[in-house]
């Protein structure tokens, strides 16, 4: 099968911390596949060390055909990579507007992608004076989405979208990243089984820095045994 | 706007109080003394403020205390003067800088050569061997680049000698030193000693940028440019002098100014470049890094420019003395140029008291319209939140840090060459104004750049009023002691409204809460 990302036995230090001991990951494209995973085990660190904001020290990393291990991470960005990170991260310093404009990539992504942006997250085109430390936690996170949206990214990591956000607005999310998946792959990591086992296609769990088991997510759900195992929930 | 209020109500109270007091000095002088005061303490606020707010954007995005920022400032002033007083060493200069930068401006060419070199083993010592073999030929050249300079040794040449007799208008140029060797060898050599300076570095992170370093037809635009512009002036030399020294010396301290800040420009850049880049992740390196720049800047000073104080002679525009002057209206002081201007029947120093609180004013605008409206600027402004997401969007926040280095650093020189003529020059300017803004800082809030404005306006007031009061006393009530405050106090003034407000709003008074 074709992939868009695949990750080959990295390995990744955070300080003197060997966080990942050997991560493989394949993503097919146009997909949407869940790390899943217990507290600590290194999902996020995947998703940085994807990016090169944690860089691996040992191991590949191959973004459409290209090794992208060891490259500064806003190369790896500029190839088309899109990042919500799990605490969203929006620029309190900044109105909506510019946190969107900030992510342009050439001139005028954001004038071309307005209106797919505002057809997805129809409330953010009201807030789009408002300053980023006004925002609600769920609008923070339609924002996040949004941004990495802007530059024509083929790869979207969304790290933890429904966390800390009411059941109402987890809905509304769902919804919005399964339209995206129609244009571009994801890679979401998520601790609420429920959201991921509705919304991905594939799923890659990672305990203790490893990469355990991967698979199609509807095999994993009518496996309760293996979720009870690795994911200690039902 | 009540939710505003109640919000920041502990600072609208100080902000009043603070208010109260300044008002409350009016009453023990005459209104056109308070006035005078009240600019004074402006003009030193914007001094304080281009230190303060070069620092402080620094210290936002790239969480480096730059401690040689004083120095910097110092440094500013020095290149300044040199281009104001001694327009000859100025132009001797140019060609000698063009050639040393040309080479690093082809970057893409040693990135690329680079990569054509096998990998490991004995290439492995290459860098070194070009920095090596670049400084050898530079000791070996340097010398016989001949700079019409002054003699630190012989009085009637020294910078002082020369800035007192420039003030006067008498200043003669000595005679331009002639190449002893063939110029053409000479200036080979530090063109090649620059090229293989810049393949060394460039071969340092080869193993880095595998996927930038692209040939660009733009660097070799620039590389063809700037190396021209350095030939030209090496051959219009004594042109380019007399052109210098006969126009209104209003524009030559224009060209000093620019000269100073673009100096200042480049030298945060390449401090940023090679020293601090590798220290991001160590900040007690840092700290000494920028500390050991600081004395390693003022000795270079000592040793150019001598240990003794000097003045700086002021620009036409604000020197006229005679009749006409005092000047009443603006008229009248654009006719005639003078230094001082009758206000309320006082007079006010035209360069010190107005002049340069308005390029403070300026700048304070010029620098908030790029940090709010342009792309550097919303840069910037995410990046003191998280460097790391402005990463992940893939913009190369790398160039980013350097420019606002260069930036900050330019400020200082820009401050510097500003305050030169009123402050004079001296190796320690930097250090009391280093103290001052770091003050300024603390007070309104460290990595706010409106705070750094309001700080340094609230320190230069405060001390030239506990100036001013110095000299007429105030009278304490219900007593007959009339306390005058020693010239120790003004400093310390300073350090005590520091201390309360942070007291009262531990953030300083624009501070974020982190």
């Amino acid at each position: 099968m074709d992939h868009l990302l695949e990750v080959q036995g990295i390995h990744t230090f955070i300080g003197q911390y060997h966080i990942l001991q050997g991560v493989d990951v394949c993503v097919p494209r146009k997909s949407i596949t869940a790390i899943l995973g217990r507290n600590g085990a290194g999902k996020t660190t995947t998703l940085k060390s994807i990016l090169g904001l944690t860089p691996p020290t040992k191991g590949k990393v191959v973004f459409d055909g290209r090794e992208i291990q060891g490259m500064r991470s806003f190369d790896i960005a500029t190839l088309g990579i899109g990042f919500v990170p799990e605490n969203r991260a929006i620029f309190r310093d900044l109105s909506v507007e510019e946190n969107l404009k900030i992510a342009e990539r050439s001139k005028g992504d954001y004038a071309r992608k307005q209106d797919m942006i505002f057809a997805l997250f129809p409330d953010l085109k009201r807030l789009i004076a408002l300053s980023g430390n006004n925002l609600s936690g769920g609008q923070q996170q339609m924002l996040a989405i949004a941004r990495a949206l802007v530059a024509d990214n083929r790869l979207l990591l969304i790290d933890e979208p429904s966390e800390g956000l009411a059941p109402v607005l987890i809905e509304s999310l769902m919804e919005a990243i399964r339209k995206l998946s129609a244009e571009a792959t994801i890679v979401l990591v998520e601790q609420n089984f429920l959201v991921a086992s509705q919304l991905a296609e594939f799923y890659i769990i990672i305990e203790e820095g490893r990469s355990v088991k991967d698979g199609k997510m509807n095999d994993l759900i009518s496996d309760p045994d293996a979720i009870q195992r690795y994911l200690g929930a039902a | 706007m009540k939710v505003y209020f109640r919000k920041n109500l502990l600072f609208w109270v100080t902000i009043a109080v603070l208010i109260f007091f300044f008002i409350l000095s009016a009453r023990g002088m005459p209104a056109n003394e308070w006035v005078i005061t009240l600019l004074r303490g402006l003009s030193v606020g914007s001094v304080t403020f281009l230190v303060a707010s070069g620092f402080s954007l620094i210290f936002g995005l790239l969480d480096v205390l730059n401690l040689a920022h004083g120095t910097l400032f110092m440094i500013g002033a020095y290149i300044g003067w040199t281009v104001f007083v001694r327009p000859d060493t100025f132009v001797d200069l140019i060609p000698m800088a063009a050639l040393l930068v040309s080479g690093f401006l082809l970057s893409g060419l040693w990135n690329e050569l680079g990569k054509h070199l096998p990998a490991g083993g004995w290439t492995r010592i290459l860098p070194w061997v070009g920095l090596l073999l670049a400084s050898g030929l530079l000791v070996l050249v340097l010398p016989h680049y001949p700079v019409t300079g002054w003699d630190l040794q012989v009085y009637s040449q020294t910078p002082g000698t020369n800035a007192f007799m420039a003030d006067q208008g008498l200043l003669v140029l000595p005679a331009a030193k002639p190449f002893e060797n063939p110029p053409s060898l000479v200036l080979g050599g530090l063109l090649l000693a620059s090229m293989l300076g810049a393949f060394g570095i460039s071969l340092f992170n080869r193993s880095r940028v595998l996927a930038a370093g692209r040939l660009n037809w733009r660097q070799f635009v620039a590389f063809i440019i700037v190396l021209g512009a350095g030939l030209a002036v090496f051959l219009a030399n004594d042109i380019l002098t007399k052109f210098l020294t006969s126009i209104n010396t209003s524009w030559l301290f224009l060209i000093a100014v620019l000269v100073a800040t673009l100096s200042g420009v480049a030298l945060g850049g390449l401090m940023e470049s090679t020293l601090v880049r590798p220290l991001y992740s160590r900040p007690i390196y840092q700290l000494m890094l920028t500390l050991g720049l600081s004395a390693v800047g003022i000795e270079v000073v000592r040793a150019i420019w001598g240990r003794t104080e000097f003045i700086m002679p002021k620009p036409a525009l604000f020197s006229g003395t005679g009749e006409g002057c005092p000047a009443t209206s603006l008229g009248a002081w654009l006719q005639h140029q003078c230094s001082t201007f009758m206000l309320l029947d006082g007079r006010v120093r035209v360069y010190n008291e107005i002049f340069i609180p308005l390029v403070g004013i300026l700048v304070l605008v010029a620098v908030w319209i790029l940090l709010k409206r342009s792309r550097l600027g919303m840069i910037i402004r995410a990046g003191v939140q998280d460097r790391g997401m402005v990463e992940a969007l893939g913009i190369n926040v790398r160039r980013v840090f350097t420019l606002v280095f260069a930036l900050g650093v330019g400020l200082a020189a820009l401050g510097g060459i500003l305050a030169a003529p009123s402050m004079g020059l001296s190796n320690t300017m930097g250090e009391s104004l280093m103290i001052n803004a770091l003050i300024a800082l603390a007070i309104g809030g460290l990595t706010s750049y409106p705070g750094a404005a309001l700080g340094s306006l609230l320190v230069g007031l405060i001390q030239q009023i506990i100036i001013k009061y110095g000299a007429i006393g105030i009278p304490i009530p219900f007593t007959e002691i009339v306390f005058k405050p020693t010239p120790p106090l003004v400093p310390a003034s300073t350090v005590l409204l520091m201390v309360i407000i942070l007291l009262i709003l531990p953030n300083g008074l624009l501070g974020r809460k982190e």
